[in-house]
């Protein structure tokens, strides 16, 4: 009885190509629209996984290593698993729906979630969401 | 130790709250509708079925729990929950949405 598929939830994507990867809800269409008459929503999610850091790595090598590579995609709500975890980052204005009109506009997104989930990666914060599922 | 057998005497009244459901109220059966009420906040209780397929039953149970919907395990298999609606059908899960005149949810869901 409590809408849970807000903005900021983070879900794990379980069709398509991106199947198994976590992504943070960025903007829910409830009750669809015209082109998709279903409830979807559009994501930002990780698309390669941050790898392990350890300690006897120096720092290019940890720089090398913390890259996330990033994807944004509208999504049915079928085709995800919500989580108990959130994660707010503010992709609000990076991520909007004419950004996937057009495919250099959806890299420029990508690109642009991709420094933003970068520096929440090395903050330390929101751990379980840079983790691979091991499925 | 939980008591594992309900008495008969709950185990009537929910089909007797069941059945007050289906003639009165708004309910859906099925697995997916399940889902897609949960996901809009429609679904006010959730039963599934004893023989319910264990991923599918934790899968609702965590819907439920994210939506705060309370679950109810029912005391039978889905040919029972599927008689207990009037349905000649089998119901594995279902979601009640209005339960009209029945009082099964203020009721129920104290147990699980």
């Amino acid at each position: 009885m409590v809408k849970f598929l807000k903005p900021g939830k983070a879900v794990l994507l379980l069709q398509g190509r991106y199947a198994g990867r976590k992504a943070v809800i960025v903007r829910n269409f409830d009750d669809g629209t015209r082109d998709r008459p279903y409830g979807h929503c559009l994501v930002a999610g990780i698309k390669k996984y941050p790898s392990k850091v350890i300690r006897k790595d120096n720092t290019k090598k940890t720089a090398k290593k913390s890259r996330v590579k990033a994807f944004v995609k509208v999504v049915n709500y079928r085709h995800l698993m919500p989580t108990r975890y959130t994660l707010d980052v503010d992709l609000k204005d990076v991520v909007t729906v004419d950004t996937l009109q057009s495919k250099d506009k959806k890299v420029t997104a990508s690109k642009e979630t991709k420094k933003r989930l970068e520096e929440r990666f090395k903050t330390g914060k929101n751990r379980w969401f840079f983790t691979k599922l091991r499925f | 130790m939980v008591a594992a057998k309900k008495t008969k005497k709950t185990h009537e009244s929910i089909n007797n709250r069941l059945a007050l459901v289906m003639k009165s109220g708004k309910y859906t059966l099925g697995y997916k509708t399940v889902l897609k009420t949960i996901r809009n906040s429609k679904a006010k209780l959730v039963i599934i079925s004893n023989n319910c397929p264990p991923l599918r039953k934790s899968e609702i149970e965590y819907y439920a729990m994210l939506a705060k919907v309370g679950v109810h395990h029912y005391n039978g298999n889905n040919v029972d929950l599927g008689t207990a609606c009037g349905k000649y059908y089998r119901v594995c899960c279902l979601s009640i949405i209005d339960p009209g005149d029945s009082d099964i949810i203020k009721s129920m869901p104290g147990d699980h």
